[in-house]
């Protein structure tokens, strides 16, 4: 009991700390200082930087750029604040921009926290400083149009990433001889192949929600199209329509199809890739992120990618990709711009590019491109880059709050508690 | 004889009540506050009166919370306070070597929480988790389940997670509080022929009852504060079949970023407590009334 009560008093603490203080400085972002935007003249201070925490090896390098940073700038101390992931992208964000010491630079997806973010004052406006200053010829031109609002740039791209393709052991389907999935009825086809040879069809954990969440978003926007997928995301339409029905049924079906292990939403992701590595599964849906776990975990899995197949009669691109790009943004608010924008060119020159890369992360710099990528991340970054729609996953591109009912929604399905019918009535109720 | 430094109580309680009041009382407060509002954690909030009061009447997944929550201390009276009673009559009778079986039951209360939690995460894995391995292997296939995906499972397995925890800590408490108990009344039963189970039935229990009592609350107001054990786990799922009041909040307020609503539960929360706080004393007071009376 002992635990319990210490557990809870800590949550309880922290939330309270956490009102207090963004209440307490809900009102002190606005100095003189903060909104002049004078920057040319600063020669000492502190420049803050905030992100979710991107993995051991990627902190190491960002820690390497604060130091060149700090070495080249006598006088400027550069604070680096990696946040739980999570935390981060839900109220850690909006909290620390709203606090006493904002950060300078922060990472933030492109879409509409974007814009989310402009509304609220804290996007500075990059275009001088990509056209003609020191972000100039970083990235190519094509890179700018995810992170553009209201005809600004407000975003320094860094990567971009495929948040969701199915995975497969190929191993597994040259055994069983069978070819990647690319229309729905193959996947069926597929699915009672693999399941009839004793191996798991496709391996998901969705304890979280956001696993299965983001792959079969991607599916429902290629049935009911991006506009309405979009627009009810975006609760502007309502989700009770037989479209919404639809694509809700072709969820119902993998399920009944066995498609998917039965332990969906009992596991973390991290379980259901598991599942992958270990050949129980024949394949695996998630995003781009998988290789470099891939080549860790399971160094002699022999995998591949194919994407989302086509579904029948849908209404969407059926070659669309579900991606996200993801960079910095300099704090409007910032009394050190330019050191900022220094800062983010730094963490984009060639040499952190190639060190980025070493730590498994692809940025978007052009230098990038002569890097030796892995093949399979290549033809990735290709596909982002030749598709002519780019879905949004609900959870970086829609409220969040929205993004949790339809993800609930998705489970529920998945799992046989709700009917295709059931479940769309019953998110659009939540979100109304 | 009158004080001549009447302030000098005050001095001494000041830097506690000063800890009190900002760590305690003003959050208190604070939350109160924000439950009115319609606040996202940051930026400007806007007063709602009581809209989240009223809309919490009708959600769902806030009464399907505390329905789990009370199933939870049901269970856990069992799996903890009754079981760790139990385990306490065994150690009290047979002493010889259950210093050994004492230090095994109460090593999980030593452990983190977290930990249990991840531990217990691989025991019951479906796919490769040692009870479906164990059940397998005993040709008990039939009987494997997806414990923690099973809506009809997950929040007994969550229980007896909490159970295998806590048992040893109330036997500690139970066992504490027999020895206790004179040797005298245990002799004396003992040659009126009474065995064991009589003796710790209608001498010790009896004897025992305020530790009982502490028990209870402490396992009553203890699954009210649950939280690791539920997030690690199931984060409240599946469909809502682990959510608890405390699972609710943190995922209204940091995941959904709505801080007026989650602060309106908040309220609601603590009012509960104190309501079976209050309720529990005048049980209690009933109870030593009629004692009295007999």
């Amino acid at each position: 009991m002992i635990t319990k009560k210490r557990s809870a008093f800590i949550a309880l603490a922290a939330a309270s700390t956490l009102l207090l203080g963004a209440c307490a400085t809900s009102s002190e972002t606005t100095t003189d200082e903060a909104t002049s935007g004078s920057t040319e003249n600063l020669t000492e201070g502190t420049l803050r930087v905030a992100m979710g925490s991107p993995g051991e090896a990627q902190i190491a390098v960002w820690d390497q750029v604060a130091a060149q940073f700090e070495a080249d700038n006598a006088g400027i101390t550069v604070e680096m604040n990696y946040v739980d992931d999570d935390l981060y992208q839900t109220i850690g964000l909006p909290n620390l921009l709203s606090g006493r010491d904002a950060p300078d630079v922060y990472f933030e997806w492109a879409g509409s926290r974007l814009a989310e973010r402009n509304a609220g004052g804290y996007a500075a406006d990059l275009t001088s400083y990509m056209t003609s200053g020191v972000l100039s010829g970083i990235w190519d031109d094509s890179a700018f149009s995810s992170g553009e609002v209201d005809g600004k740039l407000l975003l320094a791209p860094h990567k971009a990433d495929v948040t969701n393709v199915i995975w497969y052991n190929v191993d597994i389907f040259n055994e069983l001889g069978i070819t990647p999935p690319t229309s729905w009825e193959d996947l069926m086809e597929t699915c009672q192949a693999v399941s009839a040879a004793g191996y798991i069809p496709m391996a998901s954990g969705n304890k979280d929600f956001w696993a299965a969440g983001n792959w079969l978003g991607h599916l429902t926007s290629r049935v009911v199209g991006e506009d309405v997928y979009d627009s009810a995301l975006a609760q502007r339409t309502s989700f009770d329509t037989p479209e919404w029905v639809e694509a809700f049924g072709f969820i119902k079906e993998l399920a009944d199809n066995n498609c998917v292990n039965e332990s969906v939403n009992a596991i973390a992701d991290n379980e259901g890739a598991q599942l992958f590595f270990q050949g129980e599964a024949a394949m695996h849906p998630i995003g781009s992120w998988l290789v470099s776990w891939a080549i860790g975990e399971a160094p002699d899995l022999n995998f591949d990618f194919v994407n989302l197949p086509a579904m029948p009669g849908g209404a969407g691109d059926q070659g669309s990709v579900i991606g996200v790009v993801t960079g910095y943004v300099i704090n409007d608010m910032s009394p050190m711009k330019d050191k900022a924008a220094a800062f983010l060119a730094m963490a984009n020159n060639a040499e952190f590019v190639n060190k980025f890369i070493e730590a498994e992360a692809i940025p978007l710099a052009l230098s990038a491109a002569d890097a030796e990528l892995d093949e399979r991340t290549a033809r990735l970054n290709t596909m982002l880059a030749g598709s002519d729609n780019i879905v949004g996953p609900p959870d970086t591109d829609y409220d969040l709050e929205v993004a949790d009912y339809f993800y609930r929604a998705v489970a529920a399905v998945l799992g046989g508690v709700s009917t295709p019918e059931e479940a769309a009535a019953d998110l659009a109720a939540q979100v109304e | 004889m009158k004080a001549t430094k009447p302030w000098v109580p005050y001095l001494f309680i000041a830097p506690a009540l000063a800890f009190f009041i900002f760590a305690v009382l003003i959050p208190m407060v604070a939350t109160a506050g924000f439950s009115f509002t319609n606040w996202n954690g940051f930026g400007d909030f806007t007063f709602v009166g009581f809209a989240n009061y009223i809309e919490l009447t009708t959600d769902d997944i806030f009464a399907k919370s505390f329905q789990n929550v009370f199933l939870y201390i049901v269970l856990t009276l069992v799996l903890e306070v009754m079981v760790g009673l139990g385990l306490a009559g065994l150690i009290s009778v047979q002493k010889s070597g259950s210093l050994w079986f004492r230090v095994a039951l109460f090593a999980p209360v030593m452990l983190p929480m977290v930990v249990v939690a991840v531990l217990w995460s691989f025991i019951y894995n479906p796919d490769f988790g040692l009870v479906n391995g164990v059940l397998t292997s005993l040709g008990l296939e039939d009987l494997t389940r997806i414990w923690l995906g099973d809506p009809d499972t997950a929040l007994l397995a969550i229980s007896v997670v909490s159970g295998w925890v806590f048992s040893g800590f109330f036997m500690v408490i139970f066992y504490s509080a027999i020895q206790q108990v004179p040797s005298e009344l245990s002799e004396a039963a003992r040659l009126d022929g009474a065995g064991e189970w009589r003796i710790f039935w209608s001498v010790k229990i009896p004897f025992i009852r305020n530790a009982i009592e502490v028990g209870v609350l402490l396992c009553v107001t203890g699954a009210f504060q649950g939280f690791d054990l539920f997030f690690v786990l199931t984060n409240g799922g599946p469909f809502n079949a682990t959510e608890i009041p405390t699972t609710l909040l943190v995922r209204t307020v940091f995941r959904n970023a709505d801080v007026g609503y989650g602060s309106a539960m908040a309220v609601v929360l603590t009012v509960v407590i104190l309501l079976v706080g209050w309720m529990f004393i005048r049980i209690r007071k009933w109870s030593e009334k009629k004692e009295l009376r007999a």
